[in-house]
C-alpha cells in the first residue's frame, strides 16, 4: 500500500478540523454582541446585529482582572518550570544511572502519586499552605504545583538520560572530572531537548491546573486563568458567552503556537535524538 | 512607611489563650493573614488604612457574587466603605461565584484562617462546630427592631437540638413563578394552581412556548421540585427531622410533574445550568419559568418587549397548600479562628437593622430576614414593591406576599440541618422527578429509592449528633 | 594555612560526592523530599480521613473503620459513578489510542500543510481544560447549542433544502434498534440534549476527555516513531515489508512501550479528572453520569461528609495502582525485548 500524496490530508484533514472546530467556534462566538447571539432566530454562523465586535475582548481586558490573570498564569509557570527543573533533572539523571530494581521501582513510585486525585488533596493542602503563611498568594501554588509537575518530568528526563551513552560522562571522568562537574558540563548541555521537552509540558500541567487554583486564591487579583474564568465570569444567574468564549480562546492560540513551533525539537527531547 | 507599634508574628501553633493575651497587649484589632517571614513591605501592607488615616481593625468578608452586579458595586463601593469609616475599620470583601463557596468554605475550615465573616447562601448546618454562636447577637436584633426574626430565618439558622444559632439570617430571596401574560392569556388560564399548569401544559407547547421547570443538578431545579412536593403534602423531613419522603403526596407530585413534563416541556429541562431558564425565557421561548426576579430585571434592564408581557406569581396552588421555598437563604457565620469577632458582629447587627438600602439596591431581590429589618416592615416593603415603575405597575406587590405568605425555609416543616443539605447538595430530589418523568421509574419506586438513601444520609448525620 | 583547611573540607565533600550511591542520593533526595511532603503526607491524612467521619465542619473525627467503604456502595449514585468511571476511561482511551496512532503515523513525514494541520490537533491539548470545558458547555448549550442549530437548519442555503437532522432521522430511527440507545427522531423543535439525556451527556463527556488527550497522545507517538532507528526501517525496506506488514512487525513492537505509557498517562489524566464532567454536568442528568472524582466532591466538600468523600476517592486508588504497575512492568519488558 503506496501511501499516496493525498492520503495525509484525507486522514489528517477532516480529524484536525474536528479538533480544531470548537475554537473556531468561540471565535465567533467571542465576536458577536448579546443581542445577536441570543436570539434564537440568528444564523450563528453568520452576523447579525451589530457584530462582529470587539466589545467581548475589550470587556474582558478592562472590566475584569483577566489581564491579571494571564500574567499571573505566566509568572507561575515560569516559576514552577524552573523548580521542576532543578527538582526534576538531577533526579532524572541519578535514576536512569540507577541499575537494578532500585530505579525501576522508585520509577513506578514516582509515577503513582498521579493517582491521587486533587480533589482529596486540597483539604489538607490547604492546611500546608497556611502553616506556610502562603493562602491567597501566587506563592501557594508556585510550592504545590511542582508536585504534579516534577514526577513527569523525573520519568520523562529518566527516558531521556537513558539514551544518551555513559561512555561520555565516563570520558569525561577519565580526564579528571568530578562527577557533579561531568553532569553540569557535559550531560546537561546536550540534554537542551530533553529540557525543553520537561519544559513545555509542564507549563502546560500548570496552566491546566484548576482545583489548586481556586481553593487557595479567592482575591481576584492574584487569580491565575484557569480559575479566574469560571468563578468570576459565571455570575450564578448569567453566563456571559461572548467574553468566556474571549477568555478561553486567548490563551490557546499562543500556547498551541509555541507547541507547535517547538514539537520537533520536543519529540527529539523523547528520544534523545541527537544520538540516532 | 514606618510604624512604631509592636509587629507581633502571630503563629498558628500559639495556643487561644496566648495569642489574645498578645492581641490585647498590642492593641491591634486583627491581623488575620499569617505572614511567614514578613519582610517590611508585607508589614505595611498589613497595617489597615483608609483616606490616609489607619484604623485600628480589618475586617474581611466572603460574599457571593450577587445576580444583581449593582448590589456588589453599591456593597463594595459605598456600604462597607462607610461603615468601615464609621467603626474605625478596614473592610475587605471578597467575591466567589455561588457554586464555590462550599469549597472555600472547607478550605478555609481546613486552613483554620480566611475571612472572619463568611456568607453562605444555604442554611451551613455542617459547620456548626467550626462557627461562634450567634445567639446574643439575634436578641440583640430582636431588641434593637421591636420584633422577632420571620420564620424561615429562625427555622434556617437554629439547631433546636444544641440551642445553638449557627448562623446569621441576613436575608432570603422568594422565589415566584413568572409566566407571559399574553401567551396564557390566549389560552385564558393564568398558572393559580398546578392543576391550571397540568391543563395548559399541552396548548402551550402546541404553541411553541413550553413549560419551563428544571429537573437539573443546579439550584432553581432543586427549589422548583421541593416546593412542588410541598403544595402536594410531600415532604423530605418532618419537624422532628425523620425521614418522610415516601408518602402520598410526594407520589402525586411526582406523577404530576411526569405530566406536564410530557404534556408541556421539552427535554431541555434535564440540561439545565441556574443560568438557562433565565436565557430560555429571555429569548422568548418560555411561557413559564420559577425563578427569582433575576429573569423580571434582566428583561427590563435589556428593555426587551417582553418586560411588559411579564407576570409575576407564587407558587401554583396544590391540593394540599400553597407554598413556595426561598430561592437562596443569605446566612452569615464568623468563623471560630476569626480575630475580629466584635467588628464581624456589630456589621451583621448595623446591616440588619437598616435593611432598607440593602432591599432597595438589590433590586428587591434581598429580603430581611427580620421583616422590621426595612422600617415599617413588610407594610413599607409592600408599599416599595408596589412603587417600581416597571411595567406592568404593581407586578412587584405580589412579591412581598409570596415572602410573607408563601416562603418556607429547607427542610419545612422541620429545621434546616445538615442531612437536609446534603439531600439537597447530591440533588436527590430533582433526581427523583428526572427518573419519573423520564420513565425509568414509577412514583413509588423513585420515592422508595430516594426515601433508602435519604434515610442512610440521615442516619449518618445523626451518628455524628447533628440531627 | 587557613586555604588549606577549607580545601581539605571541600575535598572530602567532593569525595563524598564522587560515591557512586552518596552522589545519587544527593541527586534525587530533593525531589523525593518535595513529593513526600506535598503528595505522600496529605494523602495519608486523606486515607486517615476516609476512615473516620470527618465533616468539612471539623477536619477528624471518630474512627470508623471501614464504614465509609461499605456505606458508599449501598448508594445506587455511587455504584453508577463506578461504573461510570470506568466505561470513560475505558472507551475514551481507545479511542484516543485509535486515533492519536492513526495521526501519528500520517504526521511523521513532512508533507505541505503539516504545520497548520499540526497546530490544529494541538489546539485541543493547549487550552486549559476548565475553559476548553466551558466552550463545550456553549455547544451543547440546551437552548443555542451550535450541533442543533445545524443539524435542524438548512445548512445550504438555496434549493434544494437539505436539514442534517432529516438524513440522520433516515438513517438511525429505525425499531431495530435497542432502547438504551435512546435513539430517537430529532424533533426540531426539542433538538436532542447533549447534555440532559443520559446516554447524549455520556457521550458528550467522552467526547471532551478524547479530544483533549488526543494531541497529547499523537505527540507521544511521533515521539515513538521518531525514535526507531534508521538501521531497523532500512532493514524492514530490505526485507520487502511495508505498509501494513511493516506495521505490523515493525513499527507496532517498537511502539509498544511508548503506546504502553501514552495509555497510561490518559487512563490516569481521565480516571482523576473532576473537571470536565463537574463544569460539563455536574453529574446530570439526575446524576448519571458522576464520576468518582465527583461525586466525592459533591459528598466530601458540598454536603461536607468529608470522611465519606475520602473514602469515594480512594475506591479507585486500588485499582489504578494495580493498572499503572501492571503496565509499566509490561513496557519495560516490550523495551527490553
Amino acid at each position: 500500500m503506496r501511501r499516496s500524496a493525498i492520503t495525509p490530508y484525507l486522514i489528517v484533514g477532516p480529524i484536525a478540523l474536528v479538533l480544531a472546530y470548537p475554537f473556531y467556534w468561540m471565535l465567533w462566538t467571542a465576536l458577536k454582541t448579546d443581542t445577536d447571539l441570543y436570539n434564537v432566530d440568528n444564523n450563528p454562523y453568520g452576523f447579525g446585529s451589530g457584530s462582529p465586535t470587539g466589545r467581548n475582548f475589550r470587556f474582558l481586558f478592562e472590566e475584569t482582572e483577566y489581564g491579571r490573570w494571564l500574567q499571573n498564569t505566566v509568572v507561575v509557570g515560569i516559576v514552577v518550570v524552573i523548580i521542576t527543573l532543578v527538582l526534576a533533572l538531577p533526579a532524572g539523571y541519578a535514576l536512569a544511572r540507577l541499575s537494578g530494581g532500585w530505579g525501576q521501582t522508585m520509577g513506578i513510585g514516582i509515577f503513582l502519586t498521579y493517582l491521587v486525585p486533587p480533589t482529596l488533596l486540597f483539604l489538607p493542602m490547604s492546611r500546608v499552605i497556611s502553616e506556610l503563611g502562603l493562602q491567597d498568594r501566587l506563592l501557594s501554588l508556585m510550592v504545590v504545583y511542582p508536585s504534579f509537575t516534577v514526577p513527569f518530568s523525573i520519568w520523562l528526563m529518566m527516558g531521556f538520560f537513558k539514551t544518551i551513552p555513559r561512555e561520555l560522562e565516563e570520558a569525561a571522568l577519565i580526564d579528571g572530572a568530578s562527577r557533579l562537574k561531568a553532569l553540569v558540563r557535559v550531560v546537561f548541555p546536550i540534554s537542551l531537548p530533553g529540557i525543553l521537552t520537561v519544559v513545555i509540558f509542564s507549563f502546560s500541567l500548570v496552566v491546566n491546573e484548576f482545583v489548586y487554583a481556586v481553593t487557595f486564591i479567592s482575591t481576584s487579583t492574584n487569580r491565575t486563568v484557569s480559575a479566574g474564568v469560571p468563578t468570576e465570569l459565571i455570575r450564578g444567574d448569567v453566563f456571559y458567552w461572548g467574553a468566556l468564549m474571549a477568555a478561553a480562546l486567548i490563551p490557546s492560540i499562543p500556547l498551541a503556537l509555541l507547541y507547535n513551533t517547538f514539537l520537533d525539537r520536543f519529540i527529539a527531547g523523547f528520544t534523545g535524538g541527537a544520538f540516532r | 512607611m514606618n510604624d512604631d507599634r509592636p509587629r507581633v508574628p502571630i503563629t498558628a501553633d500559639m495556643d487561644e489563650l496566648t495569642r489574645r493575651d498578645l492581641l490585647r497587649k498590642a492593641g491591634l484589632g486583627a491581623i488575620v493573614l499569617v505572614y511567614g517571614g514578613a519582610s517590611v513591605k508585607k508589614a505595611v501592607a498589613a497595617v489597615p488604612k483608609y483616606r490616609g488615616r489607619e484604623l485600628a481593625g480589618q475586617l474581611r468578608i466572603m460574599q457571593w457574587s450577587h445576580f444583581v452586579p449593582a448590589y456588589d458595586r453599591w456593597f463594595d463601593g459605598q456600604y462597607t466603605k462607610a461603615w468601615g469609616e464609621k467603626n474605625d475599620t478596614e473592610v475587605i470583601v471578597d467575591h466567589v461565584n455561588l457554586a464555590e463557596l462550599p469549597t472555600r468554605a472547607a478550605a478555609e475550615v481546613a486552613s483554620q484562617s480566611g475571612h472572619d465573616l463568611f456568607q453562605f447562601l444555604s442554611p451551613p448546618a455542617a459547620y456548626e462546630d467550626q462557627v461562634v454562636a450567634m445567639n446574643d447577637i439575634v436578641q440583640e436584633v430582636s431588641r434593637k427592631l421591636h420584633g422577632p426574626m420571620g420564620r424561615v430565618g429562625l427555622k434556617s439558622t437554629y439547631n433546636p437540638r444544641t440551642k445553638k444559632y449557627f448562623g446569621f439570617p441576613d436575608n432570603y430571596v422568594p422565589d415566584p413563578v413568572h409566566y407571559r401574560r399574553d401567551i396564557w392569556g390566549e389560552i385564558g388560564l393564568a398558572p393559580n394552581s398546578w392543576e391550571d399548569v397540568r391543563k395548559a401544559a399541552p396548548r402551550l407547547k402546541a404553541m411553541g412556548r413550553p413549560i419551563g421547570i428544571g429537573m437539573s443538578q443546579e439550584l432553581d431545579s432543586n427549589m422548583a421540585m421541593i416546593a412542588l412536593m410541598q403544595c402536594y403534602g410531600g415532604y423530605i423531613q418532618n419537624a422532628d427531622a425523620q425521614v418522610v419522603i415516601n408518602s402520598k403526596g410526594t407520589r402525586d407530585a411526582l406523577a404530576v410533574m411526569k405530566d406536564i413534563y410530557k404534556q408541556g416541556m421539552t427535554s431541555e429541562v434535564f440540561a439545565w445550568t441556574a443560568a438557562s431558564n433565565n436565557t430560555s425565557y429571555v429569548a422568548g421561548r418560555l411561557s413559564l419559568a420559577l425563578n427569582a426576579i433575576s429573569i423580571a430585571r434582566t428583561l427590563e434592564n435589556s428593555n426587551s418587549p417582553l418586560a411588559d408581557k411579564t407576570w409575576i406569581a407564587p407558587i401554583p396552588r396544590g391540593p394540599n397548600q400553597r407554598l413556595g421555598l426561598e430561592h437562596v437563604m443569605g446566612v452569615y457565620v464568623i468563623w471560630k479562628f476569626s480575630k475580629n469577632k466584635k467588628a464581624a458582629k456589630k456589621f451583621l447587627v448595623d446591616m440588619q437593622t437598616r435593611y432598607g438600602p440593602h432591599f432597595v439596591n438589590s433590586g428587591f431581590y434581598n429580603f430581611p430576614a427580620w421583616p422590621k429589618g426595612v422600617k415599617g416592615g413588610f407594610k413599607a416593603i409592600r408599599k416599595a414593591t408596589a412603587a417600581d415603575k416597571h411595567k406592568p405597575l404593581g407586578k412587584y406587590t405580589i412579591l412581598t406576599t409570596i415572602a410573607e405568605k408563601y416562603t418556607a425555609n429547607i427542610g419545612h416543616p422541620g429545621f434546616s440541618n445538615a442531612g437536609i443539605d446534603e439531600v439537597f447538595n447530591k440533588f436527590l430530589i430533582p433526581q427523583m422527578f428526572a427518573e419519573v418523568a423520564q420513565d425509568k421509574m414509577s412514583p413509588a419506586e423513585a420515592a422508595r429509592a430516594a426515601e433508602r438513601e435519604i434515610k442512610a444520609i440521615y442516619a449518618k448525620w445523626r451518628r455524628r449528633k447533628k440531627l | 594555612m587557613e586555604v588549606a583547611a577549607p580545601a581539605r573540607a571541600r575535598g572530602r565533600w567532593r569525595d563524598a560526592l564522587e560515591e557512586r550511591r552518596f552522589f545519587a542520593a544527593v541527586l534525587i533526595g530533593p525531589a523525593v523530599l518535595f513529593i513526600a511532603v506535598l503528595v505522600l503526607a496529605p494523602l495519608l491524612l486523606a486515607i486517615y480521613l476516609s476512615l473516620t467521619d470527618a465533616t468539612a465542619g471539623s477536619l477528624s473525627g471518630d474512627f470508623v473503620g471501614l464504614r465509609n467503604y461499605t456505606e458508599a456502595w449501598d448508594s445506587p449514585n455511587f455504584r453508577r459513578a463506578l461504573r461510570n468511571t470506568v466505561i470513560f476511561t475505558v472507551i475514551s482511551q481507545v479511542i484516543v489510542l485509535l486515533v492519536a496512532g492513526v495521526l501519528a503515523h500520517q504526521l511523521a513525514k513532512p508533507f505541505r500543510g503539516r504545520w497548520i494541520l499540526r497546530f490544529f490537533v494541538l489546539l485541543p491539548w493547549a487550552a486549559p481544560i476548565a475553559l476548553g470545558t466551558i466552550g463545550f458547555l456553549w455547544i451543547f448549550d440546551s437552548l443555542f447549542s451550535v450541533v442543533n442549530w445545524t443539524l435542524v437548519h438548512d445548512v445550504f442555503p438555496g434549493p434544494p433544502e437539505f436539514k442534517p437532522y432529516k438524513v440522520i432521522n433516515w438513517l438511525f430511527a429505525r425499531p431495530a434498534l435497542p432502547d438504551w440507545l435512546e435513539i430517537k427522531p430529532i424533533d426540531p423543535f426539542a433538538p436532542p440534549q447533549w447534555l440532559g439525556q443520559p446516554t447524549l451527556a455520556m457521550a458528550a463527556i467522552i467526547f471532551v476527555h478524547t479530544w483533549r488527550i488526543i494531541p497529547f497522545a499523537t505527540v507521544i507517538f511521533l515521539a515513538g516513531l521518531a525514535s526507531i532507528p534508521a538501521e531497523v526501517e532500512d532493514a524492514a525496506k530490505v526485507d520487502g515489508a511495508t505498509g501494513l506488514k511493516k506495521f505490523w512487525y515493525v513499527t507496532l513492537p517498537l511502539q509498544l512501550p511508548i503506546a504502553t505509557v501514552a495509555l497510561l498517562f490518559g487512563i490516569v489524566f481521565t480516571a482523576t479528572d473532576m473537571t470536565v464532567v463537574y463544569i460539563l454536568t455536574h453529574g446530570g442528568p439526575f446524576n448519571s453520569t458522576h464520576m468518582l472524582t465527583t461525586w466525592a466532591f459533591d459528598t466530601g466538600i458540598n454536603s461536607a461528609a468529608l470522611g465519606q468523600g475520602a473514602a469515594v476517592s480512594l475506591y479507585l486508588l486500588p485499582v489504578l495502582i494495580l493498572v499503572a504497575v501492571l503496565m509499566l512492568r509490561f513496557a519495560r519488558k516490550v523495551e527490553v525485548s
